[in-house]
């Protein structure tokens, strides 16, 4: 993690325009109306993570933690909708994403901060007390995110494959209700998670839906399979608790999501995004 | 977040790197290419070329002699029709066929992720692979449309005095037991599988073991591998190449009142054992061979002098040899009537890393065969229940599992005989 972070905040803005150039090859010209859709969708989620967190923070340092609690799963759907490339900038990802698990001393590493140390202080401690630097930190590290993801020319490969990266997230580290562990809101995650990818897939399914009809059904089938049960928990305000997830949809949820990354980890090779 | 966030793929891209910058990284490139040795490799013997036949009547991996790495793995299983069962048993069949037979792999556009994970090279070795396929009871009491078919036994293990079940190493809608000569290669398999049918199945637990290979003696006597425990373990087994014998203990047959759709089939159970052998280690050799009833060194009974010898109770009736709760008395009394409780073992050694408490995390995935649950594995265990040996060992997992019937020839599959009987009952 550490050699990846070097070289990211070093050489960061030359390093990501590079593949980007690709873009301009002419085999590449089919992806740039998608891709630039795609960068509006981004777009649009940067500003109202901006101002979610805004809102969010400001009930974190009013100590208000009953509203603090209601906005953090809303507040956090806009990150994980466009993880594919927030993640890009791996040093804000850590900052404001981090698991407790990601630091030698978990929860008491001073290290530990963003969203899941003030999920921690809100439902572990019931309380907003010493958490006003981590809560200023993360505004400021979403500002930082917006203006940086701004300037990015963004990189097919990241783009197209962001489509599987995000199933292969849910798969890894999310399906097991781990992310979200202090609240248990990770359903409203795996919605961003689910909601990211298909906007991708959505924006490239006419590339593909000649050449390989049966995929992009077959693709199409798993996003609704995926919808309809996470909508099974769906509530006035958003989504219940992750522990109310029955064995059986946590089954039926991860086969699709593993199916889902196994099929779309096919999309760059169909669209020649090497 | 995720902890894959260091996927190769992502840093390539911020890198900017292609294959040729990547390999630039990779470190001092000498000027001039010398040719290198490249033989880094534990020296075989070519086993990896011996095969399993696929079609039978039964499936293979029950009768089979026990090769030196097993494995069994634990699934979920989303299928919801009839329909849905035959594609995900055709697929099934299909990958075994081809994993067992072995071969070369496709090649795809390198633009795409390969077919294979590649860990056994471009040509898939057959390394005496067999995959068993079998139906836990979960499977069927979720499915109402399979009401009726659910082999008669065939029911969730429930816990028994000694056991300590962790939920996260029980039961199963699907298992699949995985053998061959190498790890690697039910590793392979067990990869293939979970690439190609992820629609299918969610895998939920794993555990892998070894025995170790042992060479017959000079003489010509073979000899049983050895358990964690240090005592030759199969001695007793009932003998798997008499196919009358196995046709009586192992395999359901026509006349056992279970449904005709299982019939070849046969009931599994697997139990993760732990085994202290920190413990165990501290214990006198005398005190180890009368929990066990037998001789370590030599696996004779403690009336005998070799491993194939057969203990007589009947002249010790007040266990002063063998003791009345030695493993083995207990086990199997050897009287006439004890004959239907008989039950085939082909257990594998397993050693998972290290407790809490700084102790050897090691034990024995016991796997059993039996035409009938009740009357085999679930009574001998009742019977072992309260045995000396359990100071030593504690079941952690497992769970009772139908193996399917054998696929019979080309165009039958795995299932087959399930699927259309769940078809008729839903018709009628
Ligand atoms: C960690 C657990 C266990 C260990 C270390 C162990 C070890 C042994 C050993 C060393 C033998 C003598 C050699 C042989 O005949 O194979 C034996 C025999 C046997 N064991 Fe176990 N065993 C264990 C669990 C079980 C369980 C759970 C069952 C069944 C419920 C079982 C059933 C038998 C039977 C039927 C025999 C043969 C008895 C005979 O016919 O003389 N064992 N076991």
């Amino acid at each position: 993690m550490k050699l990846r972070r070097l070289l990211i905040s070093g050489a960061a803005a030359l390093a990501i325009a590079l593949p980007g150039l690709a873009a301009a090859k002419e085999e590449m010209l089919h992806l740039v109306a998608p891709i630039a859709d795609y960068k509006l969708y981004v777009a649009e989620n940067t500003e109202k993570l901006v101002a979610d967190t805004e809102a969010f923070v400001a009930a974190v340092k009013t100590g208000n933690v009953e509203k603090a609690r209601a906005l953090f799963a809303p507040t956090r759907i806009s990150y994980e909708r466009i993880e594919p490339i927030a993640e890009l900038f791996s040093d804000l990802d850590v900052s404001i994403d981090a698991r407790a698990d990601d630091f030698e001393k978990a929860e008491k590493d001073p290290a530990f901060s963003g969203f899941h140390r003030i999920e921690h202080a809100l439902w572990d401690a019931n309380s907003t007390k010493g958490m006003e630097p981590y809560a200023d930190k993360l505004l400021a590290d979403v500002k930082d995110l917006h203006k940086r993801i701004d300037g990015l020319v963004f990189p097919p490969k990241v783009v197209i494959g962001g489509a599987a990266v995000l199933m292969e997230e849910v798969a890894a580290t999310k399906i097991s209700g781990e992310e979200d562990r202090y609240s248990h809101t990770d359903l409203w995650d795996f919605r961003g998670n689910f909601d990211g990818s298909k906007k991708i897939f959505d924006l490239v399914e006419p590339l593909v839906s000649k050449q390989d009809p049966a995929f992009v059904k077959k693709v199409a089938d798993n996003f609704a399979r995926v919808d309809a049960t996470l909508d099974k928990y769906k509530t006035a305000k958003g989504y219940e608790p992750y522990d109310k997830l029955t064995d059986s949809d946590r089954t039926v949820l991860a086969a699709a999501v593993n199916t889902l990354a196994e099929d779309l980890s096919t999309l760059r090779g169909k669209l020649g995004v090497d | 977040m995720s902890d894959g966030r260091n996927g190769p793929g992502r840093r390539q891209v911020l890198l900017g790197l292609g294959a040729a910058g990547a390999a630039g990284l990779a470190g001092g490139v000498p000027a001039a290419r010398a040719a290198q040795k490249a033989a880094d490799a534990p020296r075989g013997h070519g086993e990896t070329r011996e095969r399993q036949p696929f079609l039978g009547e039964h499936q293979a991996g029950v009768t089979t002699p026990r090769p030196a790495a097993g494995m069994v793995a634990a699934f979920g299983v989303i299928a919801e029709t009839p329909d849905d069962l035959e594609r995900m048993f055709r697929t099934l069949t299909e990958r075994i066929a081809f994993l067992m037979a072995g071969g070369p792999v496709p090649e795809l556009d390198p633009g795409l992720p390969p077919l294979d994970s590649g860990i056994l090279g471009p040509v898939v070795p057959p390394d005496n692979l067999t995959v068993t396929v079998s139906l836990g009871d979960s499977f069927f009491a979720a499915r109402p449309w399979l009401a009726g078919l659910r082999p008669k036994h065939l029911q969730r293990m429930t816990a028994f005095p000694n056991d300590a079940l962790r939920r996260e190493a029980c039961h199963g809608d699907l298992a699949l037991q995985i053998c061959a000569n190498t790890p690697d290669t039910a590793i392979h398999a067990l990869r293939d599988i979970v690439k190609t049918l992820p629609e299918f199945l969610v895998l939920r637990w794993k555990q892998e073991g070894t025995v170790p290979v042992v060479p017959a003696r000079p003489d010509g006597e073979t000899e049983s591998a050895r358990n964690f425990l240090g005592f030759r373990d199969g001695s007793a087994n009932p003998d798997s190449n008499d196919a009358a014998l196995m046709e009586r203990l192992v395999w359901v047959t026509g006349d056992a009142g279970e449904p005709a759709w299982a019939v070849g089939g046969s009931y599994q159970a697997v139990r993760i054992i732990r085994n202290f052998v920190e413990r165990w280690d501290r214990t006198p050799l005398r005190e180890q061979e009368q929990i066990f009833g037998r001789k370590k060194a030599s696996g004779a009974p403690m009336d005998g002098r070799k491993e194939s010898d057969v203990p007589d109770y009947a002249r010790d009736p007040e266990g002063k040899v063998t003791p009345l709760d030695a493993h083995i008395r207990l086990a199997n009394p050897r009287t006439r009537e004890f004959a239907e409780h008989l039950i085939l073992r082909r257990p594998f050694n397993y050693s998972n890393g290290v407790t809490k408490s700084g102790q050897l995390d090691q034990g024995l995935l016991f796997i059993a065969y039996q035409a009938d649950l009740a009357a085999g594995f679930i009574a001998v265990q009742s019977l072992l229940n309260g045995e000396p040996l359990e100071e030593y060992i504690q079941p952690v997992g497992g769970g009772y599992f139908f193996v399917l019937p054998g696929v019979r020839g080309a165009g039958d599959y795995l299932g087959r005989t399930l699927v259309e009987a769940s078809r008729g009952s839903a018709l009628s």
